[in-house]
Order: structure tokens, then sequence, then C-alpha cells
């Protein structure tokens, strides 16, 4: 006997398998993201998901301590889950569709643009070079931004040493000083040589958050004197 | 009752008839009647007697009436036999003051009289005949009681609804029991007592007695039993009709046996299903209005997104946790990194330093060694040459003395050419002893020829001469 349209009874009803624990993921990393506009993040985290994309989730809940600080509303988490989605692979990324991904992690459109207008490109950018001006939009001196670069781009587990290519570092120093009228070619060159020896000398061409951040100290002449920002 | 009657009757006839075990088990009253002991209450069986002299109590005082009446009238024996039965069952209050106490001693002493009787002194009064029994006592009277143990104090079993249990059982001192015999046994008449009935008359006793008591059995089958009096009441046996007749048409009684089976098993207990309670009634519902889907996904929604959530809160804490504490091992072990790597270094130092200084402790060691090597060596040079200083002219002189220090020459003349000297003189001084030995020895063989020679030509001349 077939069985009759009509519900009877809440029993009836049905709910699909799969429903509770895509609820459940979606609902944990919604508490862990903490998005400002839900419903356009829901947006972004549903088509990431549907295309089977990285999904727009931060590895880690953060204390929006830095968004207060700076009102740029970015954090390390969220430039990080924006370099997660970027595919790391390409070393360009099309300008709307990261501002498709931008929008959807619930970033004011302007600091976006903002963003982009202190190096002008069009239609894309090379992603290492957005994600430096994103760690260096996330305030503090060079040397923050460096260490947010680290965090972020490296392969160690979170609290370890964060080490990255030399060449990454160099590359994205020379970037950063280059944008700072204040930083002088040779002064960066001698830092970035200093760091070379200590480097080379240890590892193999990686360099470590505490080759250059516990390192500041002995350099702290040099960072005072800089006015470092954005 | 007309058992009791019965057995009493044939006593003296030695017929050992046990009254409990033939009376029957559903008349626990006759039974009653029967174990009833002869009370001290004598008083009262004499009352009972005088009572029954006049008459007017011929239920109760049937007994002495029914020994002498039953050879003659059975069938025409008035019904009055029951009612008296259940009067003394049920304690009519007029007779209970004689009843309880004088039946059972009722019963011999009707005996007597009618043994009294049949000896040819037609007085019925009953006072006149006990005391004619009692004075006879002495030559005729006998009494043989059946043994019979001694009622409990407690009874073993359970009193018939009927039998009051006010009624105390009570003994008397048989001592003074006038039945007793007192006295010597010699002068006791022995063999058949004169006072026995034939045995012809007994028999139709006996038999009229069986036949009133089925009579009876019957009648109480039929009849169905009043229910029990309400409490404060009792029941009353009274005669509502208007004569009293025989009720002949007992139903006959056929003893059967059957033997069941053996144990069967036990058929499973069905399953209890409790009635149906409650009233079914019907109504007509129309689609749809019953059920409301967004009603009735309410809750199903409130539990499925409140679990939802609630999980997912538990679980990104505990992840959270998890994470942190990751971070902060990751963080220990990065810093520990540091500090082994440090600790590493300050080792290594230390080490350089121990081995500097361990060198230049060497070093000064083995100067200051030196030094004083130098300054032995030299104090025992000067000890030495102190020393030496006297020694050496004596000891060359006790040389010189033993001959230490000689002329190589002379030493040569003397050991070398001296002895050879010597040989070559001995051997030239020998070669001239051999050639004088040897001239010697040419001489002393010419000589010892000569004279033989000599000899020769002595003794020729003598064997010449001879």
């Amino acid at each position: 006997m077939p069985l009759p349209d009509t519900m009877f009874c809440a029993q009836q009803i049905h709910i699909p398998p799969e429903l509770p624990d895509i609820l459940k993921q979606f609902t944990k990393a919604a508490i862990r993201t903490q998005p400002a506009d839900v419903l356009q993040w829901s947006a972004g985290y549903f088509s990431a998901l549907s295309r089977g994309d990285p999904l727009p989730v931060k590895d880690r809940i953060e204390m929006p301590v830095a968004t207060q600080k700076t009102d740029t509303g970015l954090t390390q988490g969220l430039l990080k889950v924006l370099h997660k989605q970027q595919c790391s692979h390409k070393q360009y990324v099309e300008l709307a569709d990261l501002e498709q991904k931008w929008k959807n992690l619930c970033l004011p459109i302007e600091k976006f643009r903002a963003l982009l207008q202190l190096d002008s490109c069009e239609k894309r950018i090379e992603w290492i070079k957005f994600l430096a001006l994103g760690c260096s939009m996330l305030g503090g001196s060079l040397t923050t931004a460096m260490k947010h670069l680290c965090e972020i781009l490296t392969a160690d587990p979170e609290g370890g040493p964060a080490r990255i290519p030399f060449e990454t570092f160099a590359y994205v120093y020379h970037y950063l000083a280059s944008l700072d009228p204040d930083f002088s070619p040779s002064e960066v060159d001698t830092y970035l040589s200093t760091l070379k020896g200590s480097t080379d000398a240890r590892k193999s061409g990686m360099i470590g958050l505490s080759d250059f951040f516990f390192g500041k100290r002995s350099l702290e002449n040099l960072e005072e004197s800089e006015d470092v920002g954005h | 009752r007309t058992r009791t009657c019965r057995t009493r009757a044939d006593w003296p006839g030695q017929e050992p008839e046990v009254p409990c075990a033939s009376v029957p088990s559903g008349k626990p009253a006759d039974r009653n009647c029967v174990e009833v002991p002869p009370p001290n209450g004598t008083v009262g069986c004499w009352a009972t007697a005088a009572r029954a002299a006049d008459g007017s109590r011929v239920p109760w005082s049937k007994p002495s009436v029914a020994p002498a009446a039953c050879p003659g009238d059975l069938p025409s024996r008035p019904p009055p036999s029951l009612p008296p039965l259940r009067a003394w069952r049920n304690r009519c209050p007029w007779h209970y003051l004689h009843l309880s106490d004088s039946y059972d001693t009722l019963v011999p002493t009707c005996f007597k009289a009618k043994l009294h009787r049949r000896r040819g002194s037609p007085t019925p009064d009953m006072a006149s005949a006990l005391t004619d029994g009692t004075s006879r006592a002495m030559n005729s009277y006998t009494y043989t009681s059946r043994p019979r143990a001694l009622p409990c104090q407690r009874r073993r079993y359970r009193d018939s609804l009927t039998q009051s249990d006010d009624e105390p059982v009570r003994y008397g001192n048989i001592m003074y029991d006038r039945r007793v015999i007192r006295g010597n046994t010699y002068a006791l008449q022995t063999g058949q007592l004169l006072g026995q009935p034939d045995p012809l008359e007994l028999q139709r006793l006996q038999q009229a007695k069986r036949r009133a008591l089925a009579r009876k059995r019957a009648q109480e089958q039929l009849r169905p039993r009043t229910p029990e009096p309400v409490e404060g009441r009792k029941h009353v046996d009274v005669q509502t009709e208007l004569y009293l007749e025989e009720i002949a048409d007992r139903i006959i009684e056929v003893d059967m046996e059957c033997q069941t089976d053996a144990f069967l098993d036990r058929p499973p207990t069905p399953l209890f299903i409790p009635a149906k309670t409650g009233k079914d009634v019907a109504t007509q519902i129309l689609e749809g209005e019953l059920f409301d889907f967004d009603l009735e996904v309410k809750p199903m929604l409130e539990v499925l997104v409140g679990k939802t959530i609630e999980q997912a809160l538990l679980e990104v804490m505990e992840e959270e946790e998890l994470a942190n504490l990751q971070t902060l091992q990751h963080e220990y072990e990065e810093i520990r990194n540091v500090e082994l790597a440090e600790v590493q270094r300050l080792e290594e130092q230390e080490r350089r330093h121990r081995e500097e200084k361990e060198r230049r402790k060497q070093q000064q060691w083995e100067i200051v060694h030196k030094h004083q090597e130098t300054s032995q060596k030299i104090a025992a040079r000067a000890f030495a040459q102190r020393y030496l200083a006297d020694l050496l002219p004596s000891v060359f002189s006790s040389l010189r003395d033993s001959g230490y220090f000689y002329d190589p020459i002379e030493r040569d003349i003397e050991v070398g050419f001296l002895p050879w000297l010597m040989n070559e003189v001995e051997k030239s001084m020998e070669y001239s002893m051999v050639g004088r030995t040897v001239v010697d020895m040419l001489i002393r063989e010419v000589v010892e020829r000569r004279l033989s020679m000599y000899d020769v030509k002595e003794n020729g001349l003598q064997n010449l001469r001879p």
C-alpha cells in the first residue's frame, strides 16, 4: 500500500540524513568565523561548499582585538582564510574574484579599494603582494607585518617557529620597503644580508619568526627611527 | 445423638465400638456430644431427670426414653428426635442449663433407669431409678469407660462453626464419681451381667438408630441451610409444621470411586490482556484537519537546531581547547628549542673555557716540575761533587795497590814472552833428553847383544869342554 500523501503525524516528517551533519558543520563554521553578516557569509560558505573549494572558515576563533584597534575589519585569521581560498599555487589572482571573496567574508569593500590603491594594478594582482599589503594593513611596524605574513604562509603548526623560505621573505620585505619612502634600499639590503647570514648559518634557506622578530631588539634603534606604516 | 445413645447402650455388651470412628465426619455435633466428658454436675443430671419425669422435657430427655422406646415403636417414633439435637447445638436458652453439663451423665443414668424398669420395678421416676441404681451399685452396678486420651489444653483443630468455644471442658474427680467402683474386686460379679440386653433387642436398637441416622443425614442434605446469623443473633430451630411427620424420601447414596490421571502438564498461562476500558467513539475528520506541518515540524526543528547549535558549540569549544593546547605546546617547544640551543652554546663555551683552563694548568704544572727537577739536579751534583772530592785519591791508591795500574810492555813480556820462552827451552831440553835416551837404549842393546854373544861362546866352550 503506498503511503498516503497527506501527513497525519509528526513521525511522518522525514529529515534527510545528511542535513544534521551539514547543519552542524555550518553552525560550527559560523561560530568559529563570527561573520558580521551571516547571510552574506553563508552564501559564500555554501557556494564554496557546493563547488568543493576551500571553505571561508577560520581555523581558530579570533578575539577581534585587531579589528577594534585599527578598524579595518581585517584580521590575520581572515587573511589566512583568504590565502587558503585563493589557490595558493596560482601566482596571480583576478581582482573580481578576490573582491567577491572579500565580500563573502563580510569585509568592507572600501578597505579593499584602499588596499588596492597602495599598489596600482588592473584586473589581476600578484597574490603574495596582496597578502603583504593585507599584512601591513593589520597594523604595526614592518616587522609585525612580516611576522603576520610568516604566520600565514608557514607550513609549520600553529605556535611553531613559523618558517618560510628566505626568498619569499626577502621579496616581500623588498616590496613593502619599496612602498615606504622612509626605507632606503641600502638599509634594507644590509638588514636582509644580516638575516641571510644568520639563516644560512643554521637552516636550509628557511627563516623563522625567532630569526627576525626577537632579533628586533638588536635592531631597535633602526626600527624606531623609521616610521613604518601603511 | 442417636449414635451417642447407642454407644452408651452398647458398652455393657463390651462391644469395642469407637464412637469417633463410627460417627460420620460431617457431623461434628455428634462427636462433640460424645466427647463431652461426664461433668461433675450430677445435680444437673438429677434436675434433668426430675424434669424428665413430668414429661414436659420430651425433646432433650429423649435419651432417657429412647432405649426404652426404641425396641417397640421405632416407626412411630416422633421426629422430635432431631430438634433436641439442634437445640443442644444451638444452646436453646431454655434447655441450656440442663443440656450443657448433664447430657452425657444422663445417658448411663437413663440406661440404669431402663434396666431398673426391666427388672420389674415399673416406677418411671428417674430420681428413684437413680437412687435405686446407686443403692444397688455395690453389687450390680458396673461402669466401664472406654479409654481415651485427655484433650489437649490447646485445641489442635479449629472448632466447628456451630460449636461454641465458651463452653469449658470440665472434668470431675473420678474418686467422687458414684459410678466408680471402690473396694475389693473379689466380691465383684463376673461373667454376664444381669442388666445386659439380649442381642436381638440390641440389634433392633442398632438398626433403628442406623435408620434414624440415615434419615437425618438425608434430611440434612436435602435441606438448604440457613445463612449464617447476623452478628448478635443466633439461630433457633423452630418447628413450623403443623404436624410432625417423618421424611422418608431420602436420597439413596452410592459410593463411587474414580482415579484421576497422573498430573498433566500445566498448560501455559494465556497472555493477560486487560479488559478494555472506556468507550469507543467515532468521529469524522476531514483531510488536513489534524496535521499542520508548520506546527508539527516546530518541535522537531527546535530540537534539530537546538541540538545542532549545542553540539556545535561544544565541539567548537573542544576543538578550540585542543588547538590552544597544541599551540601552547608548539610555542613551548619552540621556546624550548631556542633555550636548548642557548644551553648548548653555553655548554660549549663552558667546555672550551674549561679546556683552556686545564691546558694552562697543565702548562704551569710542567713548568713547576721542570724547575723542581733542575734544582734537584743541581743540588745532587753539588753534593756528589763534594762527596766524591776525597774519594778519588783513595780509590786510585787502593787500585794502584791492588795492581790495576800496570806497564803494558812489562805485562806483555810477562804474560806472552816468558811462557813462550820457557816452553821453547823445555822443548829443546826434551829433545836432548830423547836423544840421550835413544843413545842409552842403543848402547844398552849393543851391550846386551855382546853380552849374549859372550854367553853363547862361553856355553859352547863349556859344552865342548864338558
